[in-house]
Parts: structure tokens; C-alpha cells; sequence
């Protein structure tokens, strides 16, 4: 279970689908925390779901599709939860967009981002040269002081881009929530997670 | 005058216990372990014929870059004194195609070979994967219908059976049933090579997306949204109802089946048409096996029938590896490596003064480890290294101490102590 912005849904989808969510609710700060019917909730921040999920540690995760296109973690993607909507964007700050001039006379853009494989990815397949600089949080304050061209960010309603100064110029993919599981998990546990693709997976009232 | 130049900072050395990424030690407990593992399989494929063979580390990329399309991919790469590329084999189905394509190409066939070897891979960033890994597998060369997949597979199942593994599952697929499925539903060649790569990646919400734009008419186009996600009893005749096209791969994959069950090896297998990798790789079935404790597939394999004639020597094959760090990890999961004292007795003047007890003891079949006859060193070292008996020099026979149960019985010669003790 991803702790943050996908937290609300995935328990939401997973009570849709039937199972007793009211311990994950009442969990407070407890990470682990047993549901019905031998079910174990796992909470941990979004990035380390695919982990989770890889080693075996959890048989089952939900995380959004940023987290996998950036960590390339060998697990099944077996459903889109459709919840968590959101777009990986490249923004610079308003007016012209400094981009072109950039590469014209440095050679590549400088581009801020918590998505390094993402943006390398993006820039490399469109023919550019790109500095990536890694940073942990505030994208936005990276173009507005000058240490990088413009960013690549995880955007959902863009209010953030637009209180800043930033303005999105290229789209790289869609990001939503997704249902992964453990390679051995969906085999030796076949007709439980067949079970809970199902019910996930049925029209919603 | 100048100063003289500072010496240049040395880069700091690692400390002693450092070793490569990916790298590791095998202590004794472990290597112990492991060898039980290595024997049991080893019985297995000796049972079904398969012999032996063995292919160095070292290979020409020149030669196994032939085996794949796109090349080896991830791999340690190397040179020669005379500027060649050489490589470390990064898995052994490769080089034991190339051995049984060049060496025995005069075999009348069937081939039945089985190896044991390490393989190497560079392990990616920031993953906790074995740069090294030991392997046991076979392949079986020359027959290239079911009757030959089920041999494979039957000893696979035996063979995890023998290592100890209680419970375990084998999931099994077929490339041309799929691919039969793609053309009976006329899906456009550049729609195949993506729904391949949603295949490879694992990503069926890819899959679903590109089927369902594609839709194609009728029952096969419904089928084709679910194709990876279809297993258990009844997929195949889903597939086979809905795809007429499909039919004859069904039938060959439901022979493979019937002939498991013959083999008495089918309660684990599955049929799970998801697990399908490397496309341009296999040719027909692809299989993989799993165990509890274990977080990725302990064993892998298939037919590849197009391999062995890109080594000059085109002959249907198939076959598996299995990674022995993943199953010896299954094991110690599952409990089932032994965890009791180990039944060797430390005789304590064994170096010197009793050197002939313990030569007739180890005639007698016995594990005898030599102690000086100096205070403590008997029990010491039966604790670090977990041996079961300490023995020591009294009067004309000795005294045995059996840690496993607390109790020492006095007795003439070191072979009955022990004998009576177990």
C-alpha cells in the first residue's frame, strides 16, 4: 500500500473489491497491519512498493506508473486502477521557452527532476542532449533560481506549475495506479490474485 | 628551489572483507547445503540419461553473439593478448548448444547433456542481484515433438522434487500457441512486436490497451484482450474454442500434459500463458518454476529449436536451467536442509597420539577431526563447526561426548561409541 496521495484510492478500490479495509484505516502509524481472510496491508512510501513487491516481501502492491517507468522493477503489471491520474511533464518557466536557445548554444538543457531515468528517456528518444540534476523535493524552485532550464515533474492538476511561474511544454506519459505482482506470488497464489484482478476489474456501482 | 611534487592521494583501499558487487563467499554450512542440492539433482538427471558436460568461462563474443538477435546484451566482457572480445558465458543452454552443435555433431542422437556450472552477469545498478550463478540443467537434443517437452519437464519436477522442495509449482506456455493466436486473429505485424513487448516487459495493462484497440472481430478478438492473463485447466480449450487457428498448438500443449501425468510429474505443473519471454528466443513451450521463499523463478527453460543452427548444426532442442541459489533459498524456506549436528567426531589427540584410531575409524566410514591434546580445544572447535562427538583418550578406550543429546558413553574402539549412539 503506497502512503500519500495514492493511499485514499487504493484503500477505496481494494474496499470496492470486497475486502475488509477498516484495520488499514485505523492503522495509524502502524506499518503493518493484518485484514481479513489471511490478508497482511504493508504501508511504505510509493517509491518502495516496487521493491516490496520484487523481493517477495509483499505478493501483491499497488503504485502509480511514474514509480514503474522510473524503477523498471521485474514484476506484473496486472491492472490499471484508474485512480491517481496524473502526467509526467517537461514545464519551463513563462515566456519564450528557454529550450531551444539552450541547445542552440550549450549544446543540451538543463532540466531539474525527481524522474532521472524518465527524463534522460524523454530527451534522448527526441533527439536532444539533456544535464539531468537529481533532486529530492521542490522541483518548481529549480528554474525559478537558476539552476536548471526548466524541470520534468509529476503534474495532476498543474496548480503547482502555474503558482511558480512554470508552464508545461512537453506531455512524456500518463501515470495512474496500478495493481503489481511478485513473479512467484501470481504463480503460486494463482487463484487469489485472479480473484482480486477480478473484483477489482468489475464495473463499479 | 621547488617543492618537491606531493605524492599523488592513493585511492583509499577497500578494507579485506570488500568484494565486487554482486560477488560473494560461500562458507562451509552453505557449500555444505548446497552439495546436497548438487547430488540430488545430479541422481535426477543422471536417471534420465543426461550426461555431464563442461564449457569454460571463458567464450569469443564473436561466437555466442550468434546466438541471440540483438546479441548477448548485459554481460562481462573482456580481451585477449590479440585484441579479441572475449566473454564470460552469461548463461550455459548457449554454450552447451555450441558444444552440441560443433562437438557432437556426429551424435546419432537423441542428445541428452546436463551441466552444473557457474554463469556470469553484471548485476544491474542499484539491485541486489548475484553477479555469479551456479546453475544445473540439461538439454535434450534431436526429438522435437511434446514427447521430448514432457522428458524435459518431468525431470525438472523430479529433480526439484529430490532437493526437498515439499511444495512448488511449474507454470508452462507455448510461443507458436500464442503466435497462432495473433495470426488467427490477424493482428498487423507492428501490433505483434508490441503486444511481444508488453509480453516481455510483464505489463498486461499494456497488452489490454494495444488489444483493445486493435479488437479484432469475432471470439478471437475477445480472447486476445485476456490471452496473457488465461491459465489453469480450461484455458486451453478457451483458446482452442475461440482460435480455431490455435487449435493444433493446443492439442500439442495438452499432449505435453497427458504425457506429464504419464511421467507422474503433472500436480505442480500449470498451464499460465503469461509467463511467455524472449519471443525470438523460444520456439515452442517455455516454462518456469517457483517456490515459496524465493522471490523470482527458481528454474527456467524451453524449446528453442532455431539455436543450435546458428551454431552450423540445426537440431530441435529444449531444455532448463535451474539457479541453485534461489532453490537452496526455497529449501532453508521450506526447512528442509538439515539443521542438526553434523556426525563427525573431534578426536582430541587426533593429530598425533591417536592418529591410528583415526585412521580406522575413517576406514570405518567415520568423519574424524584432529584436535592437538591440549585443554579446550576439543569442544571449541566442535561448537564452531558444528560436529556432533568429541572424543578423548581413556585408559586403554576412549570417552565419546554426544553434544546432540548430552550424554558421554565410554567405549574400546571410536566406531562403536557411534554406532551405538545413533
Amino acid at each position: 500500500m503506497p502512503l500519500g496521495a495514492l493511499f485514499e484510492g487504493s484503500v477505496d478500490a481494494l474496499e470496492r473489491a470486497g475486502l475488509d479495509v477498516a484495520p488499514l484505516r485505523e492503522a495509524g502509524r502502524r506499518l503493518v497491519v493484518g485484514g481479513g481472510n489471511g490478508t497482511t496491508f504493508i504501508t511504505t512510501r510509493p517509491s518502495d512498493v516496487p521493491t516490496y513487491v520484487e523481493s517477495g516481501a509483499a505478493d501483491l502492491g499497488i503504485v502509480g506508473k511514474d514509480v514503474l517507468r522510473e524503477r523498471t522493477p521485474d514484476v506484473y503489471e496486472l491492472l490499471d486502477l484508474e485512480f491517481g491520474e496524473c502526467r509526467m511533464v517537461y514545464a519551463t518557466p513563462e515566456g519564450e521557452d528557454p529550450t531551444p536557445a539552450a541547445i542552440e548554444h550549450l549544446g543540451a538543457v538543463r532540466v531539474a527532476t525527481k524522474y532521472p531515468v524518465s527524463a534522460i528517456e524523454h530527451f534522448t528518444a527526441t533527439g536532444r542532449q539533456v544535464e539531468v540534476v537529481k533532486v529530492n523535493g521542490s522541483v518548481e524552485l529549480a528554474p525559478l533560481v537558476g539552476l536548471s532550464h526548466g524541470i520534468v515533474d509529476l503534474v495532476a492538476t498543474g496548480r503547482t506549475l502555474r503558482e511558480n511561474g512554470l508552464v508545461e511544454r512537453e506531455r512524456i506519459f500518463d501515470s495512474s495506479a496500478r495493481l503489481v505482482a511478485n513473479r512467484v506470488s501470481h504463480k503460486l497464489k494463482a487463484a487469489q490474485v485472479d480473484r482480486l484482478v477480478d473484483s477489482l476489474r468489475s464495473p463499479r456501482p | 628551489m621547488t617543492e618537491p611534487a606531493a605524492a599523488p592521494p592513493r585511492p583509499e583501499a577497500p578494507p579485506p572483507a570488500a568484494l565486487p558487487e554482486g560477488s560473494r563467499d560461500v562458507l562451509a554450512v552453505e557449500a555444505g547445503e548446497l552439495t546436497v542440492i548438487e547430488r540430488a539433482l545430479s541422481g535426477v538427471f543422471d536417471r534420465f540419461g543426461y550426461r555431464e558436460v563442461r564449457t569454460p568461462v571463458l567464450e569469443l563474443a564473436a561466437v555466442l553473439d550468434r546466438a541471440q538477435e540483438g546479441g548477448l546484451g548485459q554481460v562481462f566482457r573482456l580481451f585477449d593478448d590479440r585484441g579479441r572480445v572475449l566473454v564470460m558465458r552469461p548463461d550455459l543452454t548457449i554454450p552447451a548448444s555450441r558444444l552440441i552443435a560443433t562437438r557432437m555433431a556426429d551424435h546419432p542422437g537423441p542428445v541428452r547433456v546436463s551441466y552444473l556450472s557457474r554463469a556470469f552477469r553484471p548485476p544491474p545498478a542499484g539491485r541486489a542481484a548475484a553477479a555469479e550463478q551456479l546453475q544445473a540443467g540439461l538439454e535434450l537434443v534431436g526429438p522435437g515433438g511434446p514427447a521430448a517437452d514432457a522428458e524435459a519437464l518431468a525431470a525438472l519436477v523430479e529433480g526439484l522434487r529430490a532437493s526437498g522442495l515439499g511444495d512448488f509449482g511449474v507454470a508452462i506456455a507455448d510461443v507458436s500457441l500464442t503466435q497462432a493466436v495473433l495470426d488467427g486473429a490477424r493482428v498487423p505485424g507492428e501490433a505483434q512486436a508490441e503486444l511481444r513487448r508488453a509480453l516481455a516487459e510483464r505489463d498486461f495493462v499494456a497488452w489490454r490497451r494495444i488489444a483493445e484497440v486493435l479488437r479484432p472481430p469475432g471470439p478471437a478478438g475477445e480472447l486476445l484482450a485476456d490471452l496473457p492473463a488465461l491459465r489453469g485447466p480450461g484455458a486451453l480449450e478457451r483458446v482452442a474454442a475461440a482460435v480455431p487457428a490455435a487449435e493444433a498448438a493446443c492439442a500439442r500443449l495438452g499432449r505435453v500434459l497427458e504425457l506429464l501425468a504419464v511421467h507422474g510429474a503433472i500436480d505442480p505443473v500449470m498451464v499460465d500463458l503469461g509467463v511467455l519471454r524472449d519471443w525470438p528466443y523460444y520456439s515452442g513451450v517455455v516454462f518456469e518454476a517457483y517456490a515459496p521463499g524465493a522471490g523470482a523463478p527458481i528454474a527456467m527453460g524451453g524449446r528453442y529449436d532455431g539455436l543450435a543452427a546458428r551454431f552450423g548444426r540445426p537440431r530441435p532442442a529444449v531444455g532448463f536451467a535451474i539457479a541453485l541459489d534461489l532453490l537452496h533459498r526455497a529449501v532453508v524456506a521450506a526447512g528442509a536442509s538439515d539443521r542438526g549436528a553434523r556426525p563427525g567426531v573431534v578426536l582430541v589427540g587426533g593429530l598425533e597420539e591417536e592418529v591410528a584410531a583415526a585412521a580406522a575409524a575413517r576406514v570405518a566410514g567415520l568423519a574424524v577431526i584432529a584436535v592437538p591434546d591440549e585443554p579446550g580445544w576439543g569442544e571449541a572447535l566442535a561448537a564452531a563447526d558444528g560436529w556432533r562427538y568429541v572424543a578423548r583418550r581413556d585408559g586403554a578406550g576412549y570417552l565419546v561426548h554426544d553434544r546432540l543429546r548430552g550424554v558421554t558413553v565410554a567405549c574400546d574402539r571410536l566406531e562403536e561409541a557411534l554406532t551405538s549412539a545413533t
